[in-house]
């Protein structure tokens, strides 16, 4: 059984610009901040979360809506554990598995085999795992001898097979995707999307950030609309789409 | 049943000893990391890590006849003491400027699930160590063709030497791969530091050349004197003194300490200074 529980989420990015010197820092301190607009109070954040509490059970399967900036993507990487949140927690049992950007450690210099043992270790395998994906990966992504070769002499195409053979080879608990998972040509776009089915089928959670509205019905039981870091809506994922749309038409989301 | 689950729930935290160790234990990945770097570098070259080899031979030998001259020494005697020097220099200089980038340019690294970050800083270490060893073989071939008597007992004290080497290297590259990230003015100074500690650590120049007061302040007192004395005088048949030992004893206690409250606190903060 796994469980993913949020409370009270804050995340705030800080805006380093001119004033992420060591200079302006320094001196900032060494005035008691009494000149300048330099004081942590008055550092310029972005609020990209902002009390964001959800309870996510096996069988859940989430669809995060919202429009660019709304939250979606960040509060994907909290769950992850990449960001730790500026307020609240996460608590989570089970294994997290994320899929933000197909090829985690990718490095154009090195074979198609070295890139997956170094992206399986990332994703946190044992290299005795990777090994025995190895098989299902060539035949899934039909690289072939090109995977001997170094990942610069691949095309566009061929990088997402790999990409995406990888990624969907990993056993997934608690299952986090981004949207923009490419696919590839027409043929294999099929192939993919059976794939990915599978994927998630193995998945005890699944939450996923999409516009896209086809794949979110095919794929979510559950919607959650966010807009400005904020959760506005949780509930059954037609019902979050159609006042997502409802927003949308009338300009206020 | 549903509340089971939760109980054993765990926060999705993780301080600083839990990252500096689980990032130790994951030595598949560093070591992964690290001999890929090496590789990298020589890819599509036709002798391959020899290159680096090579192009330490020719700075010693061009240097050594140079120096020799301006320094009145015995090119037998100089050549391997700048040779045993360049070797532990080139390590600590590479660590440290490598270091500045630890975290700035690996973003693709962790930003995909919970890392510990930790194991960005032994790769680095391990890869120098790499390095580190291809040069040793550089000073194997000059001492056995110029001074063979200065192989003895005392050679072994090389490994105590690396084994500290690393172990500082590992706090300084997380200390500076975290300050660097964040005020990336540090990398600026840092580098115009190593640049010149290079010509005031007896490297090139023999340490007795120096009396006096530059003595105290650029022998005695410079930190990075001790760390290449603790291998340079195992190559040359020599203990190194203990006074080398206490100063690097109490760098490593005082490096490390620093460094575990500063990655405890701010380790959180490394996503979101990226």
């Amino acid at each position: 059984m796994s469980v993913m529980l949020l409370e009270n989420l804050h995340v705030e990015f800080p805006i380093y610009g001119a004033q992420r010197s060591l200079r302006k820092t320094f001196f900032m301190r060494a005035t008691g901040g009494l000149i300048g607009p330099g004081t942590e109070k008055h550092r310029l954040v972005v609020k990209a979360l902002d009390g964001v509490s959800l309870r996510l059970e096996s069988g859940d399967r989430l669809a995060l809506i919202g429009h660019n900036g709304a939250g979606k993507s960040t509060l994907l990487k909290v769950m992850a554990g990449v960001y730790e949140p500026t307020a609240g927690r996460v608590l989570a049992s089970g294994k997290i598995t994320s899929l933000f950007d197909v090829m985690p450690g990718l490095d154009w210099e090195d074979t198609g085999y070295e890139n997956i043992i170094t992206a399986g270790l990332l994703l946190g395998m044992e290299r005795e795992e990777i090994e025995a994906k190895i098989l299902d990966i060539e035949q899934f992504s039909e690289l072939g001898e090109y995977l001997s070769l170094p990942v610069r002499t691949y095309s566009a195409g061929m990088m997402t097979r790999l990409g995406f053979a990888v990624a969907t080879a990993v056993d997934p608990g608690i299952l986090l995707i981004d949207e923009g998972i490419g696919a590839g040509d027409s043929r294999f776009a099929d192939r993919a999307a059976r794939r990915m089915r599978e994927f998630i089928d193995r998945s005890k959670i699944l939450v996923f950030a999409s516009h896209n509205e086809d794949m979110i019905k095919a794929w979510c039981n559950k919607g959650a609309l966010f807009a400005a870091g904020k959760l506005m809506q949780l509930g059954e994922v037609e019902d979050v789409l159609a006042a997502y749309q409802a927003a949308a038409h009338n300009g206020t989301a | 049943m549903k509340d089971d689950a939760i109980a054993v729930a765990t926060p999705l935290v993780r301080t600083g000893t839990q990252d500096l160790l689980c990032g130790l234990a994951r030595v598949d990945l560093w070591g992964r990391l690290g001999w890929l770097e090496v590789k990298r570098r020589y890819r599509r070259t036709a002798i391959g890590p020899f290159w680096s080899s090579i192009s330490l031979a020719l700075f010693v030998v061009t240097l050594g006849v140079v120096g020799a001259g301006l320094w009145n020494q015995n090119l037998a005697e100089y050549l391997p003491y700048l040779t045993s020097g360049m070797v532990v220099w080139v390590m600590i200089s590479t660590t440290i400027s490598e270091a500045c980038m630890l975290y700035v340019s690996t973003g693709n690294l962790f930003r995909h699930m919970q890392f510990d970050f930790s194991l960005l800083a032994y790769a680095l270490v391990w890869r120098n160590f790499i390095v580190l060893l291809h040069h040793l073989a550089v000073y194997a071939v000059l001492v056995l063709l110029l001074a063979p008597h200065v192989i003895g007992l005392p050679l072994l004290l090389i490994v105590p030497g690396m084994a500290l080497l690393m172990i500082n290297g590992v706090w300084l590259s997380l200390l500076l791969g975290m300050s660097c990230l964040r005020f990336r003015d540090i990398q600026q100074v840092t580098m115009s530091v190593v640049q010149v500690a290079m010509f005031v650590t007896p490297i090139f120049w023999p340490i007795d050349q120096l009396q006096g007061t530059s003595r105290m302040v650029f022998v005695q007192l410079n930190p990075l004197h001790h760390f290449v004395q603790i291998v340079r005088a195992p190559l040359l048949g020599n203990v190194p003194d203990l006074e080398n030992y206490v100063v690097i004893l109490l760098v490593t206690v005082i490096g490390w300490a620093l460094t575990f409250v500063i990655f405890g606190r701010f380790r959180r903060r490394i996503a979101y200074w990226s």
